[in-house]
């Protein structure tokens, strides 16, 4: 399958990604900076589980939000979307193909995890796949965001308003043993799924199983992306 | 825009004039689906603009005022992205890329960054993505702004053969010399309406007996004592110039310069020449068309 030059709105992403080899290392390397420490550390498992939940939140939400902010300013973004292509299946490519590649960028680094934490498979394999589904949430928020803001700098704000009460709601500091209310809400965000998921891997026990890992989230990331791509007419639309 | 309706037939070229704001690429924002009109219908090439957007813009070819492109990849990776996204195969894009890269003279840098590319290259690259697919219909804003004069005749000269081999052209400019060599028929807009329309020969034609003076000051002046010469029609600023549309007689030429004198005007050039679109433009509104560069 040819990459380069792209044929097709998805493989340019992919070429624009491997084409920049010292961004490339950069994307590489920093989630190992940030995760391996982690998980060699004894810090306790909860905060180790809550760090690698937040660095997969931010690297998908400001991945896709600032680099499409950045094209629909240049209005790259606009002129293509005057070509045949469906502005729908350009958001939706948009999303597989930025989750796909934060989770490359990820994958080292969680396979670190595996090694210094070894976990029964089935909770590593649900905790990777719950970690890819929040890389698709995030970026949906990300691509979400890319409908208001007109700089990186609003990415920021607006993700971070967006995000916080989303990491509250799942967990990973405050909010840890919710009841009622709380609770409700926790079991519709994919990142409470994430958490869990690491926690497990870190050798804590958790009310989650692994089939609701596989399950819950996928149906809560298959409506966001099908919600985000009936926006994609909006989203691509001139701003003027 | 209100009360605009035109069309363009297959082998046609229509020039859309107006200064800044008058409505041209707005119009052509709406042509393109890139926004909805309010009101109204338009077809590109049999396909209604607003209910078969995707067939519409199958058939048309786009050059935005501005360039843009992903400034990361080559210039035939971004031409390439564009030829495949209309759907060309691959062979047949590659074909139809290499021959528009050695056209344009852009051939030997095409694996080059888009973002390295001068302003003139990379409109260069916007005009080889609007054509390579061969489009039915094209709409082009200021298509020549930022060209070099060999690079102006050499898109002049693909334009032609488009036209001549069918398809239906929409250019937005204010380059009156252009719009005359190229256009079959004019449209002038203005405040988003369509102020008059017909062939560059009509036009210029209607103003038949009327002489064209264009004088470039070093200083700025109150044109009121030329307007009063006897047989001056119109005079308007232009830059730091006044154009000035008269009766075809003998001596109103130094009638003129008198009065600009007498205005205090210091003339460092002086031109008499035939009418032309912008004069049409500007018997009709008296206000002067500017080239937007």
């Amino acid at each position: 399958m040819k990459i380069s030059p792209p044929d097709a709105y998805w493989k340019k992403d992919v070429a624009l990604f491997f084409g920049k080899r010292f961004a490339l290392a950069i994307k590489l390397l920093y989630p190992m900076a940030l995760i391996v420490p982690v998980a060699a550390s004894d810090i306790p498992a909860q905060y180790a589980a809550a760090v690698i939940g937040i660095v997969t939140v931010m690297a998908g939400t400001f991945g896709a939000g600032e680099s499409l902010t950045a094209d629909l300013n240049d209005g790259i973004l606009l002129r293509l979307s005057l070509t045949p292509l469906s502005p729908r299946r350009m958001v939706f490519e948009l999303l597989a193909v930025n989750a796909v590649l934060d989770f490359v960028q990820l994958l080292p680094a969680l396979a670190l995890v595996y090694v210094f934490n070894p976990a029964p498979l089935v909770w590593v394999l649900a905790a990777t796949f719950a970690v890819f589904l929040t890389l698709v949430t995030a970026n949906c928020i990300g691509v979400f965001i890319a409908n208001f803001t007109s700089s990186p700098a609003d990415v920021l704000l607006y993700a971070t308003a967006m995000l916080a009460p989303l990491i509250y709601l799942s967990g990973f500091f405050r909010n840890q043993n919710p009841t009622g209310l709380l609770a409700a809400l926790r079991d519709l965000i994919p990142f409470a799924y994430t958490n869990d998921a690491l926690k497990a891997v870190f050798g804590l026990t958790t009310r989650t199983t692994p089939l609701e890992v596989f399950v819950y989230p996928t149906l809560i990331a298959a409506l966001l992306v099908l919600g985000l791509c009936l926006t994609a007419p909006r989203l691509l639309s001139p701003r003027l | 825009m209100a009360d605009v309706s035109l069309s363009v037939e297959a082998g046609g070229i229509l020039g859309l004039v107006g200064p800044n704001g008058s409505g041209k690429s707005t119009l052509l924002r709406v042509l393109s689906t890139a926004i909805e009109p309010d009101a109204g219908t338009f077809r590109i090439g049999g396909a209604d603009g607003i209910e078969e957007k995707q067939a519409a813009r199958a058939k048309m070819g786009l050059m935005l005022d501005r360039p843009t492109h992903y400034g990361d990849l080559s210039g035939w990776a971004n031409a390439y992205l564009f030829a495949r996204s209309y759907g060309m195969e691959e062979e047949k894009a590659e074909r139809a890329l290499d021959e528009l890269f050695a056209y344009f003279n852009l051939a030997e840098y095409k694996n080059d960054r888009a973002k390295t590319y001068s302003y003139g290259m990379s409109k260069k690259l916007a005009l080889i993505e609007a054509i390579a697919h061969g489009p039915q219909v094209l709409l082009l804003d200021e298509p020549s702004l930022g060209l070099d004069y060999a690079s102006q005749l050499a898109y002049q000269r693909k334009l032609r053969q488009l036209a001549a081999e069918g398809a239906a052209v929409l250019l937005a400019s204010n380059r009156v010399d252009e719009v005359e060599a190229l256009c079959d028929r004019v449209v002038f807009l203005r405040g988003g309406k369509i102020l008059r329309s017909g062939t560059p020969e009509e036009l210029v034609s209607s103003l038949r007996g009327v002489k064209r003076i264009v004088a470039t000051l070093r200083n700025p002046v109150g044109y009121a004592p030329v307007a009063r010469v006897a047989g001056v029609e119109r005079v308007a600023p232009q830059g730091r110039g006044l154009v000035v549309h008269c009766e075809d007689r003998p001596g109103i030429v130094a009638e003129v310069v008198a009065g600009i004198v007498a205005a205090g005007g210091d003339i460092a050039d002086l031109a008499v020449r035939r009418p032309s679109l912008a004069d049409v433009y500007l018997e009709l509104t008296g206000e002067a068309l500017k080239d937007e560069d």
